[in-house]
């Protein structure tokens, strides 16, 4: 492995975590949205989520990343191969996301809920005030959760070009004729990075339990 | 004395789940500053019925007039929104058998958040306020606590400031002592009787046999959802008239 | 000839495809839930450098992308003598990748089944793979059921993966057909809807071993 391998592989590490990132910060909030739809039952909307959350879990990343890249070229969308992926992994990461908000709504202790009705406090007060602040704790590890397995699926977006950690082995070995120490060092990379996400996760997990009284 | 104007009027309240019936035709009458104490072994349907006072279940039958203004129910006869029975609810405190404290919030937080975002207090008169009435059930010294650092008799304390912070009309306490362990009831219990003495109005679901004898001025007693005897305290605990309530307080021997 | 008659023509093109996922996804499948299964109670036993070392591989694998794995067996392996072809290498990433998941949800059911299961068959004389295979892996999955569903999702996504390594699978099949006769849409679409319909299956299945848990009071809320 020669300094520019790994140089390389920096750059394709970038590229993985630039991508990842905007994929999830875009992912939570849309997959919030997503939830208050469902959870409040808005008319025909809040079927068009579900129909979305249902195909969004069930299609392999790699797949869709080809889809929107080859396909809405044709509708007149001209998309470059960055785009594409950050909007693949987006999309996905937000179904999944979509799923997460609805628990937490779904198992937010009823009890708190009377005491704030009994006082008086109206819906949207009280899910402000009272039932958001917490379900941010009780998301939160799966959140965090959702967003390794985005990193682990990242690779996928290598299929339509973009030189990420992975296919920027497949660049290095091209040039030294040994493919295994530059896959053993990204796979290093990825363990760094995402155990750092796990670790993050187990801490509010540990913190999510003190909270559910 | 003149016929004072019952401050809560409960007429014929029926509620049923799944087919079987759990409050049949119930009718009270409360007036201002009376403290009432409804008995019954479980699955009397006493929570059930003051769960329907303040409309947290919807009655099947029947009808609930708070201070004249009828709960649940608008004058044609339409229900109401969830906002126009929360208006009505702002005159009703309620204290849960499990506090329900909100656990994000510290305590004082907790007693203020109503005032402030129902009431439109300013923060400043619902600190005073608050801190007012945690002093008055002895938790000033806990203002800046969260809720998992107390002990039961602690919570349900602050839960009383919180509900009394509304300034209600009426307090519903849906068995407030069940919940705690016996050393812990109390000082509960002390602090709802100096409610009673200060003449808070009070509708007490309870099992605690000394508070409803030495505190209210009447006792109902429910038994598979219909009221059964009413009466005067000194009179239910010495003389009760039906056998329902014989074998209930024969338990309590 | 529209864009979907085109399709139409080249069907065997996609059921070939269709085929290559199902086989691969049915066999490692099975493949990891057995080997997950004989790990678990290795994964728990005594002997600390057994439970060590299995630790390390189980965490290893589930902070890895399954790609990379797949990319050291196809194109690391050589470098040792070994080399497989796509599909071997596929269907062994497969396998060897989601056992791990296997063994740590089974792990951490296992945990949460009262003791008195484990000890009560003991003191009937259980013991070793009978114990496991009647008494304790029954429970475990029919506890767990929406989890193992979940996992048997992620291996039917994971299989599209090998693509990038040219096994033919639905997804290589619906690209190929794109960008032999320029179908942008229909591939791609038909593709999506049998994923959809296998992961639709699946939910169906843990739906009814939730029915047959709730029958026996297993399984959580």
């Amino acid at each position: 492995m020669t300094a520019g391998g790994f140089q390389m592989l920096l750059n394709g590490a970038w590229t993985t975590i630039w991508i990842s990132l905007i994929a999830i910060v875009c992912g939570v909030p849309i997959g919030f949205g997503f939830s208050l739809i469902r959870v409040k039952r808005v008319p025909v909307l809040s079927q068009i989520v579900a129909l979305y959350v249902s195909l969004g879990r069930a299609t392999p990343l790699v797949t869709l990343a080809l889809f929107l890249f080859v396909t809405l070229p044709v509708f007149g969308i001209d998309i470059d191969k960055y785009t594409a992926g950050v909007v693949a992994l987006t999309l996905n990461t937000a179904s999944f996301n979509t799923e997460v908000w609805r628990s937490a709504y779904l198992a937010f202790p009823q009890s708190q809920i009377e005491a704030a009705r009994a006082m008086g406090m109206k819906q949207r007060l009280y899910f402000w005030r009272i039932m958001l602040p917490q379900m941010w704790y009780s998301a939160l590890p799966s959140l965090v959760n959702e967003m390794t397995l985005l990193i682990k699926a990242s690779p996928a977006i290598a299929v339509i070009g973009v030189v990420d950690l992975t296919r920027v082995t497949n660049r290095i070995a091209a040039q030294t004729y040994e493919p295994l120490p530059p896959i053993l060092i990204a796979g290093a990379m990825y363990i760094v990075i995402i155990s750092v996400l796990v670790r993050l996760q187990r801490r509010l997990e540990k913190r999510a339990e003190r909270y559910a009284t | 004395m003149p016929e004072q104007i019952p401050v809560l009027v409960v007429d014929g309240i029926s509620k049923s789940f799944d087919g079987l019936e759990v409050v049949s035709n119930v009718s009270l009458k409360i007036h201002s500053g009376e403290t009432i104490s409804i008995l019954g072994p479980s699955g009397s349907g006493k929570s059930t019925l003051l769960r329907c006072i303040n409309w947290l279940e919807k009655p099947d039958r029947g009808d609930v007039y708070l201070a004249n203004q009828r709960v649940g129910r608008k004058e044609d006869g339409q229900l109401m929104s969830d906002a126009e029975l929360a208006s009505i609810r702002v005159q009703m405190g309620m204290v849960f058998q499990n506090f329900n404290l909100w656990p994000h919030f510290t305590v004082l937080q907790n007693v203020i958040e109503c005032p402030v975002h129902v009431l439109g207090l300013s923060k400043d008169d619902a600190v005073f306020r608050a801190e007012q009435l945690l002093e008055k059930v002895g938790l000033k010294v806990k203002r800046d606590a969260y809720p998992y650092s107390l002990s039961g008799g602690q919570k349900q304390r602050v839960a009383i400031a919180r509900a009394l912070a509304m300034s209600p009309t009426v307090l519903l306490f849906d068995e407030p002592t069940s919940a705690l362990d016996p050393e812990l009831v109390g000082e509960v219990l002390a602090v709802m009787r100096d409610l009673a003495a200060e003449g808070m109005t009070m509708v007490v679901v309870t099992h605690e046999m000394s508070f409803a004898r030495d505190v209210c001025e009447e006792v109902v007693f429910m038994d598979e959802g219909q009221v059964v005897e009413r009466s005067k305290p000194e009179r239910f605990f010495s003389n009760p008239q039906t056998d329902r309530a014989k074998r209930f307080l024969a338990r309590y021997e | 000839m529209t864009d979907l008659q085109i399709v139409l023509n080249e069907w065997p093109r996609l059921a070939s495809g269709f085929g290559n996922t199902v086989l691969l996804f049915g066999t490692s499948a099975v493949g990891a839930f057995l080997l997950g299964a004989l790990m678990v109670g290795p994964l728990r036993s005594q002997n600390k450098v057994i439970r060590v070392a299995l630790h390390s591989f189980v965490d290893g694998m589930r902070m890895l992308p399954f790609l990379i794995f797949v990319y050291l067996l196809y194109y690391g392996l050589p470098t040792f003598g070994v080399k497989l072809d796509a599909w071997t290498a596929g269907l062994l990433g497969l396998i060897i990748y989601h056992c791990a998941y296997v063994a740590e949800i089974l792990r951490g059911a296992w945990d949460q089944l009262p003791a008195g299961q484990t000890e009560s068959a003991q003191a009937h004389g259980y013991h070793g793979h009978r114990l496991m295979r009647r008494i304790i892996l029954p429970q475990l999955f029919l506890n767990s059921a929406p989890v193992f569903g979940n996992q048997l999702i992620y291996i039917l996504k994971d299989t599209s993966f090998l693509m990038i390594i040219t096994v033919q699978d639905l997804t290589y099949a619906a690209s190929s057909l794109q960008s032999m006769y320029f179908v942008p849409l229909e591939p791609f679409l038909i593709a999506m809807s049998l994923y959809w319909v296998i992961s639709l299956s699946i939910e169906g299945l843990v739906r009814a071993v939730q029915r047959t848990a709730k029958v026996r009071g297993l399984g959580r809320a």
